[in-house]
C-alpha cells in the first residue's frame, strides 16, 4: 500500500472512525457492564467514559505503527458493540409487538 | 518522561499544533468565559448589588408553598422545585414532566418568585428552560455561563460544538504530555536572556506543563457535560430501553418506590429544612418535592459537599410525614461506582468543592490555560512566519479574538450596569457585547500594524477594568460599607480585583513602551 494511502486510512480511523466507534461502544457497554449496587452503573459509566474512549481510539490510530492492528481493534470493537445493540433491539421489537397485540 | 520514537513525536507535535489551530480560537473563547464563570455566582451578587441578609431557606417557606399550591392547577403538582433566586428571594416552580417530540424529557409549569416579605413578585408559565432563563438582575452571569456552555449557538448544536472543543482540548493536553522529552526540566525552564521567541516558547511550555492535569480534567468533564444530554442519554436509552428517555430517567433518578397516588397533605417543609440543617450543618441549596400532595410524596434537600468532601450531599424525607429517610447519593438509590463518578464530574468541572479556595485555584489554572492557548497560537504563527509563510491576516484574527473577547466581556458588564436599573439588561448585556466586539473587529481592519492593534486593545481593556468599580457605584450599586455590613465582602473583593487588574495592564503597557524607547535610543547612539 502506498504511504499516502496508509496515511489517509490512519486519518480516517483517528477522525471520523473514532467519532463513530466511540458512541457505538458507549451504547454496547450499557448492555454488558454490570449494573452495580444501585442498578445504574451500566447506564452511567459509559456516559462518563465516552470522551476517554474516543481519546484512546484517536491516539491508538495515530500512534500504533501497525495499521492492520488499528483496523482490527477499531472495527472489532465496532462490530461487537454494534452486534450487541442490534441483537438487543431485535429482541425487544417482537416483545413490544406481542404486547401491542 | 515519555520517549516516543522520532516519527511519532513529529506526528504528535503536528497533532498538538493543528488541534490548537483548527479549534484554538473557539477553545480560547470557551476557556476564557469558563474561567470567569467559575465566579458566576459571586459575579451575579457583585453585578446586581445583592446586599439582602438572611438566606431564603432561613425564612418560613411552608406557608407560602401551601398557599401557592392551592392556586396552582393540580396537573403541575407532579413536582415542585424550591430555590433561592435574585436578592435572597424564594423561587417555587410547580411543574409536570413531559416528553418533547425529540424524545427529551422536559419540565413545564408555573414558576413563582416571592420577595423577602413573602409577596409574590413574579409569576411565569413555561418550560424549565424558559423559567430558569436570564432575568434582569442576573443577565450578566447568565450571559457568561451561556457563552461558556454553548457559545450562544442554538440547541443542541452549541453543546455539540463545545463538546468537540473539549475533545480537541483533550487531544492538545495528551499530545502536549507526549511531546515533552524532559517533562520535569520543562516545568522549571524559563530563559529570560534568550530570544523573544524562545522566551515565549518557555512561558508557553511552563504554563502548559503546570496546567496539564487541569486541562485534562476540564476537557474530560466539559465533554461529558456537553455530550451527556445531547447524544449520550438518547444513545444509551436507545440501546437499553428501546429509545425511552423516560425509562432511563426513572431508572437512574427515580426513587424505585411503589407509587401511592392517594391524596395526603405534604408535611412541613420548615421542619424538613431545620432537620437537614441539623444533620449536615448547612442550609440546602435546592429542594425538590416529587408527587406534591400525595401519600408517596418525596422531598430531597441538596447541599454543598461536606468539609473535605468533593461529592454534593442530598437527604431524602418522606413527604407526607416529613420523616427523615436517608442520605442519598446524587444519582441512584444507593451509593455506586457509577453514581459517584457522575456526581463528582460537576465539582471537578466547576471547582466549587472547597468554596472560594478551590474556585480561586480553578480561576488561576483557567487563566494559565487561556495563556497557553493564546501563546500556542502565536508560537505556531511565528514558526510559520519564520518559514516564509505570510499569515498576517491570521495574526490579526488571533489578536482581535485574544484581546477583543475579554474587551467585549467587559463591554457586556458595562452595558449591564447602565441598563439593569432601567430593567432592560437582558437585551443590552449581549447587545453591548456585540457592539464592543464589532468595534474590536473594526479596529482589526483599520489599525495599520498588529503591534498597534494589540496595544490599542490592551489600553481599552485596562481602561475598562479601572473604570468598572466607579461605573458600578455610579449606576446605583451598593458601596463598600453597605456591602461589608451585609456580609458580602465579594462585592469589595471583585471591585478591587478589577481595579488592580486594570492598573497592572496599563502599567505593563507603560513599562513595555519605556523599554522600547530606551532600546531605540541605545540603537541611535552608536549610529550617531
Amino acid at each position: 500500500m502506498l504511504p499516502r494511502t496508509r496515511k489517509w486510512i490512519r486519518i480516517g480511523f483517528a477522525g471520523p472512525g473514532a467519532l463513530i466507534v466511540a458512541p457505538v461502544i458507549m451504547a454496547g457497554m450499557a448492555l454488558w457492564l454490570p449494573r452495580g449496587a444501585a442498578g445504574i452503573d451500566n447506564l452511567v459509566i459509559p456516559l462518563v467514559l465516552v470522551p476517554l474512549i474516543w481519546a484512546a481510539l484517536f491516539f491508538h490510530a495515530c500512534l500504533d505503527s501497525r495499521l492492520s492492528r488499528v483496523a482490527i481493534v477499531s472495527l472489532g470493537l465496532f462490530a461487537v458493540h454494534f452486534g450487541l445493540v442490534a441483537h438487543n433491539l431485535a429482541d425487544a421489537e417482537p416483545a413490544r409487538t406481542e404486547t401491542r397485540e | 518522561m515519555i520517549h516516543l520514537p522520532r516519527e511519532e513525536t513529529k506526528l504528535m507535535v503536528a497533532v498538538h499544533g493543528w488541534s490548537g489551530i483548527i479549534l484554538g480560537l473557539l477553545l480560547y473563547a470557551v476557556v476564557l468565559t469558563g474561567m470567569v464563570a467559575v465566579f458566576a455566582e459571586e459575579i451575579g451578587v457583585w453585578s446586581a448589588g445583592h446586599v439582602a441578609q438572611g438566606a431564603a431557606f432561613e425564612r418560613p417557606i411552608d406557608a407560602p408553598l401551601q398557599k401557592l399550591a392551592r392556586r396552582t392547577p393540580a396537573e403541575f403538582h407532579e413536582a415542585v422545585d424550591v430555590y433561592e433566586v435574585g436578592d435572597r428571594n424564594l423561587g417555587l416552580f410547580f411543574h409536570l414532566h413531559e416528553t418533547a417530540p425529540n424524545g427529551e424529557v422536559i419540565e413545564r409549569g408555573i414558576n413563582y418568585q416571592l420577595d423577602r416579605s413573602g409577596r409574590v413578585v413574579g409569576e411565569q408559565r413555561g418550560t424549565g428552560e424558559q423559567v430558569f432563563g436570564p432575568s434582569n438582575d442576573d443577565a450578566l452571569s447568565h450571559f457568561l455561563i451561556d457563552t461558556h456552555v454553548q457559545l450562544h449557538v442554538p440547541d443542541p448544536w452549541g453543546l455539540l460544538l463545545t463538546g468537540i472543543l473539549g475533545l480537541a482540548m483533550l487531544v492538545a493536553a495528551i499530545s502536549g504530555l507526549l511531546i515533552h522529552r524532559h517533562l520535569f526540566k520543562d516545568i522549571f525552564t524559563l530563559r529570560r536572556s534568550a530570544s523573544a521567541v524562545l522566551v515565549d516558547r518557555d512561558r508557553h511550555s511552563v504554563a502548559g506543563t503546570w496546567s496539564l492535569p487541569f486541562a485534562f480534567i476540564l476537557a474530560f468533564t466539559g465533554s461529558f457535560f456537553s455530550f451527556y444530554g445531547t447524544v449520550g442519554v438518547p444513545i444509551v436509552a436507545m440501546a437499553a430501553f428501546g429509545g425511552s428517555q423516560e425509562a432511563f430517567n426513572e431508572t437512574v433518578y427515580g426513587s424505585g418506590e411503589k407509587p401511592d397516588p392517594s391524596p395526603r397533605i405534604t408535611g412541613s417543609l420548615d421542619h424538613i429544612v431545620a432537620d437537614a440543617r441539623g444533620r449536615i450543618g448547612q442550609l440546602p441549596t435546592f429542594i425538590t418535592i416529587e408527587q406534591f400532595g400525595r401519600a408517596d410524596a418525596r422531598v430531597t434537600t441538596f447541599h454543598d459537599p461536606k468539609a473535605g468532601g468533593i461529592e454534593p450531599v442530598s437527604l431524602i424525607y418522606r413527604g407526607a410525614t416529613g420523616a427523615y429517610v436517608r442520605e442519598s447519593p446524587s444519582i441512584g438509590t444507593r451509593p455506586s461506582v457509577g453514581g459517584t463518578l457522575t456526581a463528582i464530574m460537576g465539582p471537578l468541572h466547576f471547582g466549587n468543592f472547597a468554596g472560594l479556595a478551590s474556585k480561586s485555584v480553578w480561576f488561576g489554572l483557567g487563566f494559565a490555560m487561556c495563556y497557553v492557548t493564546f501563546t500556542g497560537l502565536r508560537l505556531w504563527l511565528v514558526r510559520r512566519r519564520d518559514g516564509g509563510s505570510a499569515l498576517g491576516w491570521l495574526e490579526r484574527i488571533v489578536t482581535v479574538i485574544g484581546f477583543g473577547l475579554p474587551l467585549a466581556l467587559l463591554g457586556a458588564a458595562i452595558g449591564f450596569f447602565f441598563t439593569m436599573p432601567l430593567g432592560t439588561a437582558v437585551f443590552w448585556t449581549p447587545a453591548s457585547f456585540l457592539i464592543v466586539s464589532a468595534a474590536a473587529i473594526l479596529a482589526g481592519f483599520t489599525i495599520p500594524t498588529n503591534g498597534l492593534l494589540m496595544r490599542a486593545h490592551q489600553i481599552a481593556i485596562g481602561a475598562l477594568l479601572v473604570a468598572m468599580p466607579p461605573i458600578r457605584l455610579l449606576t446605583g450599586g451598593p458601596g463598600w460599607g453597605a456591602a461589608l455590613a451585609a456580609g458580602q465582602p465579594m462585592i469589595v473583593a471583585i471591585d478591587l480585583m478589577t481595579f488592580l487588574a486594570g492598573v497592572w495592564t496599563l502599567w505593563r503597557l507603560i513599562a513595555a513602551s519605556r523599554a522600547d524607547n530606551s532600546n531605540v535610543s541605545a540603537r541611535l547612539k552608536p549610529a550617531e
